[in-house]
């Protein structure tokens, strides 16, 4: 919802045409309903205008202008985000750019590339493949999302358990600056002097300017892999053989779990090859050269039966470990079949609370009468609860909040985080205050403040809102919980 | 100092931890003396000895071991030197979740003990492990072989606190593996120099210790052969963890060390580690290739070996007897060994000799200045190093001066010119510092 008064339209859009060209804006309330929200569905905003640069030249282009007219502005890559970060919550523009897609350079020598910010980014890997090479980040919805979003959340992905996540493959930046600057941080050499700007901009969510080139690292494909799948009658046998295959000092490069709902959804929808009468089952990757890998699996498989797998499959052929991971990656999707809504928590535990954190997830479900399905990052202890819901039900949006807020409090009392991927954006600014302090939030204010000085570049996002509003600060916005009534700010 | 700094400073750290006098001699940098030494023992303790000098002007200098005290500009005189030695404990250590968080203080060498008991270990190598604290390691950003298969501090460190200039404490990051909540500043403070906190604890991704461990020492007639060989053992698949390139000098000093026959030429070692039928077959395959693409000699060497050689490449600093400066230059991998043999013709132009030795796949070059036949005064010492970072920024890289006589880093300044980011850094500097308590005029662009 705009709280700044309208712009006259007209003029907006003729100013941005002379930017990113007549086919480079759009306006029309029909053509922004698209830009209304991320992945995260439950939250809407409307922009007054969505523009499509082609060149960082552009974008700073369009940014001075959002500056000159005292508008906000956000950057927007595919839209897949799972916390709102890329919504114009404020209204004012949205610089989208999936017209800047090219990739720029690629060094496979010095094993580095350079590439636009709206590349997608399994095409990215797609294109070094025929080398041998690809880019190591994988989040679930890489066939859609792009190198800039996943700079801004610093996303992961099943394989960053062993490769890193996006800071770990990022070594320089071409950014413009909330003022309209274009300005070259880090570069293709490592160890750049000084402070690690770099590093401080990944993750940024889009609140320190916007991300016109990335230079990243590119790694040879692992020569050979071994796909396991794991059956459990339990769920707490799943999450203790996790811990035991931590304990035998194995490293897979994938430790993924599924429990029961998901499965089934997974199933009805694919037919992935999951057993649908299993309680939960493990998705285990191992990768490296092929000497070795079968011993690894071995001690892979011996811990998960050791902890009371009924079964362990290997899949045989290619064919079969893409449906496996077919299965885990568009588990999402699947819940279509389950409920008409899904909302998609994401939460930290230290990997021992493992069977604690899952226990209290299905308190949480039962007490607010929700199913939750969990399709999770189990080797590093990151969390994917699903919250399955139907919007059209009185009351039932609200009791899917108060149950996220409740499984996010208990990561966080159980030393976690809360959040792993998929970045605090507008879905849990307020509960930042729950793992840091005061100091920590004002040093994190102090930082922005060098950044983005005027607030105006994804306002917002991150940070606990208030309700006093000082000039350049964003207007107070009621949480979701707080407008349905559900809790009151003291 | 004035006697009633000295008294509220004693008040706080106990009597015996406030140093004066003659016992501030360790703490001499570049003839700049501290106006006196104290040794916190709690991270609330640093909080208050800072805001005690801040109130008081007086600026502080963060110790840790003082391994890497030399790389700045030197430090202002006068200051006070706190120094985190006390702050050695473990804080939290669950082996289940492959991360512990220790007190800042705490050596390199203490810490691998401590986690060696329980079968893991904290896969960075920095120089003198038995001196260097986590603290001065991530605030200087140090790092050793093991960086080419593991990362540095910024990929291995998940959370830290720090006491900030106004006595604050803040936390950056936390304790899972996974956490994207918040700006990343453990980023930030990484690297830092000391110049935006002072770090007390940090929180570390561990790795269980491998089953086997074992290295490739090749030897070559030519540096340009060693550095192929490197090129192509970075770009193949057998990915070893320590891809080091050493030129002859520095190669002898390696088998010496190593207990291995005279180089006689550039040597490369290239470690592996995993399960043990892993690393002999990449052990078998890269002896062979390494010979396919000229090696004199291969000798294999099994853990023991692999250690000494790892002690021998992880000290730069020791590879020669009688430096004359050191400086460490990021160049493109591919440009390791034609920036070494520059390099070399340079310091030779001017009446010197050098040795080197990289991490190959990473383009990170250890350059040591060593005399010639006659001594060279300081200027012509400061021109070498100023042509070897030429040649480092001529192909986007930089070079900084590790270590260097005053009055050559007078002439040759330590950090690079700074580049377009900073006004990002000073705008970072003004608002967490503004008073310029903390380790001040030491850093890039005089920070």
């Amino acid at each position: 919802m705009s709280s700044h008064p309208g712009p006259d339209r007209a003029r907006l859009r003729a100013a941005l045409q002379a930017i990113a060209g007549l086919d480079g804006v759009l306006t029309e309330p029909d053509e922004l309903l698209v830009y209304e929200s991320d992945g995260l569905t439950i939250f809407r905003a409307t922009a007054d205008a969505v523009v499509f640069p082609r060149s960082a030249e552009e974008v700073a282009a369009c940014v001075r202008l959002a500056n000159a007219e005292g508008l906000p502005f956000v950057a927007r890559g595919a839209g897949t985000g799972l916390a709102g970060g890329c919504l114009p919550s404020e209204g004012g523009l949205v610089i989208a750019l999936t017209r800047m897609a090219r990739i720029l350079e690629v060094d496979y020598a010095n094993q580095v590339a350079v590439v636009e910010p709206g590349l997608v980014n399994l095409h990215l890997s797609q294109a070094l493949a025929p080398q041998g090479f690809y880019y190591a980040p994988d989040p679930s919805s890489q066939f859609a999302c792009t190198i800039g979003g996943n700079v801004a959340n610093n996303s992961g992905g099943p394989h960053t358990l062993k490769y890193g996540v996006t800071t770990n493959h990022v070594l320089g930046l071409e950014v413009v600056l909330p003022d309209g600057e274009i300005v070259w941080l880090g570069g293709k050499v490592r160890d750049p002097q000084g402070y690690d700007l770099v590093g401080l901009f990944v993750g940024s969510e889009g609140t320190f300017g916007i991300v016109t080139k990335v230079v990243v690292r590119i790694v040879r494909r692992p020569s050979a892999v071994r796909t396991l799948l794991a059956v459990f009658d339990r769920l707490d046998q799943a999450s203790g053989a996790v811990t035991a295959i931590t304990a035998r000092g194995l490293t897979p490069a994938a430790l993924e779990m599924i429990d029961q709902i998901t499965i089934q959804a997974v199933e009805d929808a694919f037919g992935a090859g999951y057993p649908r009468d299993a309680a939960a089952a493990l998705l285990i990757e191992l990768d490296g050269l092929d000497t070795g890998l079968d011993e690894e699996a071995e001690h892979v498989s011996d811990a998960c039966r050791e902890s009371g797998a009924r079964e362990v499959r290997r899949a045989r052929t290619d064919a079969e470990r893409q449906l496996l991971w077919k299965g885990r990656k568009q588990a999402f999707g699947a819940y279509g079949r389950v409920a008409p809504a899904y909302m998609v928590m994401d939460g930290v535990i230290p990997r021992t609370r493992l069977p604690e954190v899952l226990r209290s997830i299905e308190r949480i479900a039962t007490a607010h009468a929700l199913r939750i399905g969990n399709v999770f990052h189990a080797g590093d202890g990151n969390l994917h609860p699903n919250i399955l819901y139907d919007p059209r039900k009185p009351g039932e949006e609200q009791r899917v909040l108060a149950a996220g807020a409740e499984i996010m409090h208990a990561c966080v009392e159980l030393g976690g985080s809360i959040s792993g991927e998929h970045g605090i954006g507008l879905e849990k600014r307020d509960f930042m205050p729950w793992i840091f302090s005061d100091a920590d939030l004002a040093t994190m204010a102090a930082v922005k403040a060098v950044f983005n000085p005027t607030g105006r570049c994804n306002p917002g996002k991150m940070f606990p809102t208030k309700k006093s509003c000082a000039p350049g600060e964003i207007a107070y916005q009621p949480h979701p919980l707080e407008a349905s009534g559900l809790i009151q700010r003291l | 100092m004035t006697t009633s700094l000295l008294g509220s400073l004693a008040e706080i750290v106990g009597p015996a931890h406030c140093l004066g006098g003659t016992d501030r001699a360790p703490f001499v940098v570049d003839g700049r003396t501290p106006c006196g030494v104290v040794l916190p023992s709690s991270a609330d303790e640093v909080a208050r000895v800072v805001t005690t000098a801040a109130a008081a002007g007086v600026p502080v200098i963060p110790w840790g071991g003082g391994t890497q005290m030399s790389r700045g500009t030197p430090p202002p005189d006068g200051a006070l030197v706190v120094a985190l030695r006390r702050l050695n404990r473990v804080v939290e250590y669950e082996p289940g979740d492959l991360t512990a968080t220790v007190e800042a203080g705490m050596t390199i060498e203490a810490l691998q003990a401590t986690l060696g008991t329980r079968g893991q270990w904290f896969p960075l190598d920095p120089p003198m492990p038995e001196a260097a604290t986590l603290g001065g390691v991530l605030a200087s950003n140090a790092a050793g072989p093991r960086r080419h298969g593991y990362g540095t501090a910024r990929d291995l460190v998940i959370g830290l606190r720090v006491v900030a200039a106004d006595g604050q404490l803040v936390r950056a990051g936390g304790k899972v593996v996974k956490n994207v909540a918040g700006y990343d500043l453990v980023k930030l403070y990484i690297g830092s120099h000391g110049t935006l906190g002072i770090l007390v604890d940090v929180t570390l991704k561990l790795r269980p210790r491998p089953e086997a461990e074992g290295a490739c020492w090749a030897t070559f007639t030519s540096l340009a052969a060693a550095a192929a060989a490197a090129a192509a053992l970075a770009g193949s698949e057998l990915g070893p963890v320590v891809l080091t390139l050493l030129d002859e000098r520095a190669a002898a000093t390696g088998a010496r060390g190593s207990a291995l026959p005279a180089a006689g030429g550039p040597a490369l070692l290239a470690a592996f580690d995993g399960l043990g039928r892993t690393v002999a077959w990449q052990g078998d395959e890269a002896a062979r290739r390494l010979r396919a693409a000229g090696a004199r000699t291969v000798d294999w060497l099994e853990p023991a070996g692999v250690a000494r050689a790892l002690e021998v490449v992880r000290e730069p600093r020791r590879l020669v007897a009688n430096p004359v400066a050191l400086a460490t230059a990021s160049v493109l991998p591919r440009q390791v060994g034609p920036y070494i043999e520059a390099a070399h013709a340079t310091a030779r132009a001017a009446g010197f000799e050098a040795a080197a030795i990289a991490h190959a796949g990473h383009g990170i070059v250890t350059l040591l200045l060593t005399p010639g036949e006659t001594p060279r005064p300081a200027v012509v010492t400061a021109g070498v190093l100023a042509e070897w970072r030429a040649a480092a920024r001529a192909h986007e890289g930089h070079l900084v001066v590790e270590w260097a006589p005053l009055g050559v880093r007078e002439v040759c300044p330590v950090w690079d010119p700074p580049g377009a980011g900073l006004a990002l850094m000073k705008g970072l500097k003004a608002r967490l510092d503004p008073q310029g308590v903390l380790n001040p005029g030491r850093f890039v662009g005089g920070i």
